[in-house]
């Protein structure tokens, strides 16, 4: 609604128009007393006289992008013959020189917005709360029947501090969708930012919208493993939720996702203390969940049609399938146990069998077959305790994600591979239970730090790098909202920052600064982008015209650095008593009470690790009620048949790359 | 080498220039000492010494006309003056305490036609009568005319002047541009100072007129009393150099001062001096006179320039339409 009467506030200053520095529709030039409040990136209004000189006619609001100071001083050398040459004499002159404090500002919005008009000269003022949401159209979205307003910060200037709202179905889909947040590194403001938003998410996102869930790769530290901690937050940062209508308390629901280490038992992260490692759940995947995502994992280099054509065959026709291999055994391969079985099985009947005179096996050339074995089973060399040789895998609840939830994986310690690995397949996954409704929510942020990494703008094009893209360009129609960010935002691939609608900037480097990206922003803007300090943003958003600052305040969670120093990980415990803690933490029905440890250690004193593991990752499938029944259950059967065929090797060994093997 | 070169290197002082300055009104009688037996020179202390007032304010007026109309030869004027006392804060930046303007139309309303001349008096209260018989000649009526704004400009100067010592604080002084003389009351108010930048009326001769007009700069002269103005009221009065001639002309950075008549004003002449001479600083620059027009009369002038009516503003080199680009 236009406001019919004068403001009440006084003016700050006056807009002023000349030949050389007109008024436009998009800009308008004003000055304001030597003394004055407001700053670059303040929002201000500007008030026409009604006709007849009473009332009010356009209102215009406009955000501060320049500033200038000068005096009426006609030379530089008049000062200097004022004073003689001598600084020590200018510097109090009985009389101040004029002087003027003149601004530039960058229309936001005009009322009535129709015709569109040049900004009228009138009177300016500070904006207020009213003033912000009408200027950044937050009106329409904060004010409806059903409101879709998502808190991003405070716009504070002036001495007033007024909240500032993203849209939900342009931040979170459907009319645009997508944040991307730039900064440099080491001041925990991206991060920061995006644990707050999160928080702001959950605690607005509007129920006709349905639910919400938000997965966070963590691929730095400790940096997003104590989401579930309350942190040290300030009064004025309570103040600020206060004020932002945001819990300012910990995420009530984290769930943690950490592969295994090496030897199958420990977690691989650092979240490991003894209070906390309880809630880290295993993330391990066996040779069905990698194989679809074989392209990831293989260079493309030297992965050629043929060997394509082959882990398709691989793919279609033997995994999961009864499968003869034409030498007279049968596989049915489920593990890389069982794949590289089936590999020696027809490269043993190649030789044997065929006596060494063919060199092929179902129009595959047996070097193709030899390299993509190899390609196949180093994965599980490479990404051990991710990648399980034998055993069920371990994964998310892929039809069972609970609303206004994290699901935070932690890949930090996890080689490169691994990273694209998961990412891939997890991405993968969601938008396949995305597309079919069977996901548990309606949409679900995914963060993901350091683009630069896994969305260079530059570089071959990676798997990983294609999944973003896909993100970025078709994610908002399937409720897949991509969170991203990076250090140098010019470097990540247009294509992934141009299509968030929402773009999020933290202190900014000024060699970044002078890129063409942000040829927009004034000179006064980039000072002040590059030296914002913690806790401040400049926010573009599709109903803002304006890039806008904005105070959050810290994420009511606790930050990784200092979570790791409340909370040191705990050394990686011996084999028995890392399964007797995984036991104890799976037991449902007695919650762990009734385990004792002793009673485990006997259980698999002498037993092989490999069927130890095998027999906690099917507890860990199964989630029994008594699961320490379970696993002896699980541990004698899975034992017994198999002592009857001796196995040729207890696992899957791992590949020497500099074998003699050309591939 | 040039002539004047040799002249320069037989002794005599580098000049430049060779505008007079336009005299001042009112008929300038022989001045009398009070200060001593003969005009002498008298060294300031350092500029970074003196003793500026806490409490200062300035006054200053500007004028503007413009032919607007014509009645056969009868030239129409529109003319606004007005005045403005700006009062220095401690942080050196001056505030308006005073203000008043005057917008009027000057014309012979006797020998306009009638249905002209009753137009005029419809649409117009303010008329300031000028004399008739100078219509017929263009150019001697337009200095008519100017005389007539610049009256009713100083008279009201001289209104501003007397409501603002009236009202100047205990420790508060005023500075004036132009004569102190105008005002009996002005001209004797303990802590007024008239600044004079033209110097048509010589006041002196012979080897005081001479000591007076190559005074060095950061120097004075001895004070002499003067009757100006049309009221005819006694001052006292001195020159002050502010910049140094040498090298520019007789009357570069020259100012002449005026105080009431009295005693004190002789024993405070060379403080009152020095304060004068610190004023030099910030330059008054883009204004031509710069080297004798103290930086705050020329912001007064500008706040009331910003203030007039803009039509009335002068006119530029070419009367074609002008533009900033």
């Amino acid at each position: 609604m236009i406001a019919t009467a004068r403001s009440d506030a006084a003016p700050i200053g006056r807009v002023v128009a000349t030949e050389l520095k007109p008024s436009t529709p998009h800009q308008f030039h004003f000055w304001t007393a030597t003394d004055t409040s407001i700053g670059i990136g303040a929002i201000v209004k500007v008030e026409e006289l009604g006709a007849g000189g009473s009332g009010i006619g356009r209102i215009v609001y406009g955000v501060v992008t320049e500033g200038f100071a000068y005096s009426d001083l006609a030379t530089p050398l008049h000062d200097v013959v004022g004073a003689e040459g001598d600084p020590t004499r200018a510097v109090h002159p009985p009389t101040a020189r004029q002087q003027i404090r003149y601004w530039t500002a960058a229309v936001l919005r005009q009322m009535p917005e129709e015709p569109l008009q040049p900004v009228p000269l009138g009177q300016v003022f500070v904006a207020g709360d009213a003033d912000v949401a009408q200027a950044l159209r937050m009106d329409a979205y904060l004010y409806s029947a059903t409101p879709t307003a998502i808190p991003i910060g405070l716009y504070t200037s002036a001495g007033l501090e007024a909240p500032v709202y993203l849209d939900a179905d342009f931040l979170i889909g459907p009319e645009a969708a997508h944040l991307n947040i730039s900064g440099v590194s080491g001041l925990a403001t991206k991060t920061s930012a995006v644990e707050f938003l999160l928080a702001s998410i959950f605690a607005h996102f509007p129920a006709h919208k349905g639910r919400v869930a938000a997965l966070c790769f963590n691929v730095k530290g400790p940096d997003l493993c104590f989401l579930d901690q309350p942190g040290n937050l300030s009064d004025e940062d309570r103040r600020r939720y206060e004020r932002l209508a945001v819990p300012s308390t910990p995420f009530e629901r984290v769930r943690l996702y950490a592969p295994l280490k090496a030897d199958g038992v420990n977690l691989n992260t650092l979240r490991t203390h003894p209070d906390l490692v309880g809630a880290v759940e295993p993330l391990t995947w066996g040779l069905q969940e990698v194989v679809d995502y074989a392209e990831v994992l293989l260079n493309r280099d030297d992965i050629d049609a043929k060997a394509d054509a082959f882990i398709d065959f691989l793919r279609d026709r033997v995994l999961g399938r009864t499968f003869d291999d034409g030498f007279g055994t049968t596989h049915r391969v489920q593990t890389f146990a069982d794949l590289d079985r089936l590999f020696r099985s027809i490269f043993d009947g190649l030789e044997i069998t065929a006596g060494g005179r063919s060199d092929s096996w179902r129009t595959h050339h047996i070097a193709t077959m030899r390299k993509v074995r190899n390609r196949l089973l180093n994965i599980s060399t490479r990404c051990k305790g991710l990648v399980t040789d034998d055993g069920p895998s371990s994964d998310l609840p892929w039809e069972e994600f609970e609303d206004r939830t994290v699901y935070v994986i932690d890949i930090a310690n996890v080689d490169p591979l691994g990273q694209d690995l998961v990412f891939a397949r997890v991405v993968s996954k969601l938008r396949e239970q995305l597309e079919r409704r069977e996901l548990g929510v309606d949409a679900v942020v995914v963060f993901v730090d350091e683009l630069n990494k896994y969305a260079p703008g530059d570089g071959p094009e990676t798997y990983v790098k294609k999944m973003l893209l896909d993100i970025s360009e078709r994610g908002r129609y399937l409720g897949l909202v991509l969170f991203g960010a990076e250090q140098f935002r010019s470097q990540v691939h247009r294509r992934v920052v141009g299509n968030a609608g929402t773009q999020v900037f933290g202190r900014m480097d000024m060699d970044e600064l002078a890129t063409p990206g942000y040829q927009v922003l004034t000179p006064a803007t980039k000072s002040k982008l590059a030296t914002l300090p913690i806790g401040e943003l400049m926010v573009r958003h599709p109903h803002f015209t304006q890039p806008i600052f904005v105070r959050f305040p810290k994420p009511p969670v606790l930050r990784g650095r200092d979570g790791v120093e409340r909370f040191p990980p705990a050394m990686d415990v011996p084999f028995d008593d890392a399964v007797v803690r995984q036991l104890v933490r799976l037991d449902q029905g007695g919650r762990g009470g009734r385990i004792r440890p002793n009673q485990v250690k006997d259980l698999i004193a002498d037993r092989d690790q490999d069927d130890v593991r095998r027999a906690l990752a099917a507890v860990r499938h199964t989630r029994p009620e008594d699961a320490l029944a379970y696993f002896r259950k699980v541990l004698g059967a899975r034992i017994a048949p198999e002592a009857a065929v001796p196995r040729e090797r207890h696992a899957v060994p791992p590949l020497n790359p500099i074998s003699e093997e050309p591939y | 080498m040039t002539w004047w070169q040799a002249l320069i290197d037989g002794g005599a002082v580098p000049g430049r220039g060779g505008k007079s300055d336009e005299p001042e009104g009112g008929a300038a009688d022989p001045a009398d000492l009070v200060e001593g037996a003969e005009l002498q020179a008298h060294p300031l202390v350092d500029r970074s010494a003196a003793q500026i007032p806490a409490e200062v304010s300035f006054l200053n007026g500007i004028e503007r006309w413009s032919v607007v109309a014509y009645d056969g030869v009868v030239q129409i004027v529109s003319a606004y003056v007005a005045a403005a006392v700006r009062r220095r804060d401690t942080e050196g930046v001056l505030h308006t305490t005073f203000e008043r303007s005057r917008s009027f139309v000057v014309a012979p309303v006797e020998r306009m036609t009638p249905p002209l001349r009753q137009v005029l008096e419809q649409s117009v209260t303010d008329i300031e009568p000028i004399d008739g018989e100078l219509v017929g000649q263009p150019a001697r009526y337009l200095e008519k005319v100017e005389s007539t704004v610049r009256r009713v400009r100083a008279h009201l100067e001289r209104e501003l002047a007397e409501a603002c010592t009236n009202g100047l604080g205990a420790e508060e002084w005023l500075i004036l541009d132009g004569l102190l003389s105008r005002s009996p009351a002005v001209a004797r108010h303990p802590r007024a100072l008239g600044v004079i930048k033209s110097h048509g009326a010589q006041f002196l001769e012979g080897r005081g007129l001479e000591r007076a007009l190559t005074l060095p700069a950061g120097n004075r002269t001895s004070v002499f009393a003067v009757r100006g103005g049309h009221t005819r009221t006694e001052v006292y009065s001195w020159y002050v150099r502010l910049w140094p001639w040498e090298g520019n002309d007789l009357l570069y950075g020259l100012l002449r001062v005026e105080g009431r008549a009295h005693p004190d004003t002789v024993a405070r002449a060379s403080e009152l001096s020095g304060w004068l001479w610190a004023e030099r600083a910030p330059l008054a620059t883009p204004a031509t006179r710069w080297d004798r027009l103290l930086y705050p009369l020329h912001q007064v002038e500008e706040y009331l320039k910003a203030l007039a009516p803009r039509d009335l503003q002068l006119h530029r080199a070419s009367r074609l339409p002008r533009t900033g680009t």
